[in-house]
């Protein structure tokens, strides 16, 4: 346990070794169109979210599946874990259920604070996510201020 | 009407009273600074959340021992003959049915958590420039929360026993347990971190369970006061042996053939009885005989606050021993 401890890469874990799973594996992710967040395109969606997640994806080395459909239909494949991650321009202030989880804030736009939809519990998955999307914040603070 | 007598603590334990007080303001601080941190790191854990429920609610018998010290002071009147004591024993119930009702909230809490299979969601912090899982900052605020309360509270223990001070002894005793509380949310939170999702409500069970157990004993407790149970001490609820002290000292005089005595607590301090069969022959003396010998127990200790000495032919015959 001590070593688990001490070694940042292994700790926290995914109950359901969801970052394992990904990591040269596929990445499931969920998407509303929502522009400039997501733009729904052929073979896959466009917009800044959309471009983080396929940038978090090679960083992984993992295929991404995509899914669209509406934000209600995607938080319940969320909720049945039938995917890893949704994206759609969501912010803090959204009032989803609570069996999914939201990301911490990575962007503040207009007073308002963005973030994405995760499995719950999933520590390992959500933490590598969140320290992704921190580690792009001065890019993308560049990119988006007015 | 005759009211009785006002109070201050002896001379020798004013001291006490102040550096208690002192004391217990210390802790409202430190409290309301650990409920802050611990507000502010606890996240989605059920753990850290009954754990912070706890440390808000032990704020209250701290916090009633303050305002009923201020109150208990006050002069006996035509409306409160027998003074404000009572006015602790009513703080006393107050702080334990707090404790005993949210402790039987939190455990049903941690119980649905455990059923509908919730897991906690602890993702990234940053704090100082640096971004790290914030389950450390939680076992660091959780450390905060308990290592200052040990020390407060194994400080106050002897002072609550000396001043005969039930609310500050319940303080105490809740202080000293806190480690177990903190070590309970932290194993909660390593055990999330290792992926056992239901580390974090079993925790939070445990924790809950403390604090329904302190609840329950001491809302025993407080029931009992006021439904005036002789006098208990403070550390161990042994019956008092002031009480037997007072019935030999009666038993040594001359003038008294039987005696049979009753007390009840107002607070910190025993009112009593003394039924007295007197030696015949005493007619003439018995008020000055009265008068000497009531001022001679309440000179015993200060905890005998008032006593009155009823003179009878005899004594009842249903009373138990």
């Amino acid at each position: 346990m001590l070593s688990a401890l001490l070694s940042c890469d292994t700790f926290p874990k995914d109950p359901d070794k969801t970052l394992e799973k990904v990591r040269n594996g596929q990445l499931l992710v969920g998407y509303s169109e929502n522009p400039p967040w997501v733009i729904k395109s052929k073979p896959a969606p466009t917009g800044l979210e959309a471009e983080l997640i396929k940038t978090f994806a090679r960083d992984l080395q993992a295929n991404i599946v995509w899914q669209n459909d509406t934000e209600e239909d995607l938080f319940e494949k969320l909720e049945k874990k039938k995917l890893h991650l949704v994206i759609g321009g969501f912010t803090d202030k959204n009032s989803a259920k609570s069996k999914i989880s939201f990301t911490r804030p990575y962007l503040k736009k207009e007073k308002k604070k963005h973030v994405m939809a995760v499995l719950k519990g999933e520590n390992a998955f959500i933490l590598q996510l969140e320290k992704f999307l921190h580690a792009q914040e001065t890019k993308l603070n560049a990119t988006t201020a007015p | 009407m005759k009211l009785i007598r006002d109070f201050e603590y002896p001379p020798e334990l004013e001291a006490d009273f102040t550096k208690a007080k002192r004391l217990e303001w210390i802790t409202i601080f430190y409290l309301l600074s650990t409920i802050v941190v611990m507000y502010l790191t606890m996240g989605n854990s059920q753990a850290m959340k009954t754990a912070w429920f706890e440390d808000l609610l032990s704020l209250t018998p701290s916090v009633s021992f303050l305002i009923a010290s201020r109150i208990f002071l006050k002069k006996p009147n035509k409306e409160f003959p027998y003074g404000y004591h009572r006015v602790v024993s009513i703080a006393y119930l107050c702080s334990s049915l707090a404790l005993f009702a949210v402790g039987g909230f939190l455990i049903i809490d941690s119980a649905i958590t455990l059923i509908e299979q919730d897991r906690p969601t602890i993702g990234m912090v940053t704090l100082f420039g640096k971004s790290f899982w914030l389950g450390y900052l939680m076992i660091a605020a959780l450390l905060y929360s308990a290592l200052p309360s040990v020390i407060l509270g194994r400080l106050k223990l002897p002072l609550a026993e000396k001043l005969h001070e039930k609310n500050l002894y319940t303080d105490a005793e809740m202080n000293k347990a806190d480690w177990k509380t903190a070590l309970a949310a932290i194993i909660g939170i390593l055990g999330i971190g290792l992926g056992w999702w239901w580390a974090d409500a079993v925790a939070a069970a445990l924790i809950s369970l403390d604090v329904i157990h302190d609840g329950y004993k001491n809302l025993r407790q407080a029931v009992l006061d006021l439904m005036d149970q002789i006098p208990k001490t403070v550390n161990n609820q042994e019956d008092d042996p002031l009480m037997q002290q007072v019935k030999d000292y009666l038993l040594r005089k001359k003038w008294v053939r039987e005696v049979e005595v009753r007390f009840r607590e107002e607070g910190h301090i025993y009112v009593g009885e003394g039924f007295v069969v007197p030696e015949p022959g005493q007619a003439d003396n018995l008020t000055q005989l009265i008068a000497d010998t009531t001022e001679q127990i309440t000179q015993i200790n200060w905890r005998i606050h008032e006593f009155t000495i009823m003179p009878v032919k005899e004594l009842p015959q249903n009373h138990e021993e």
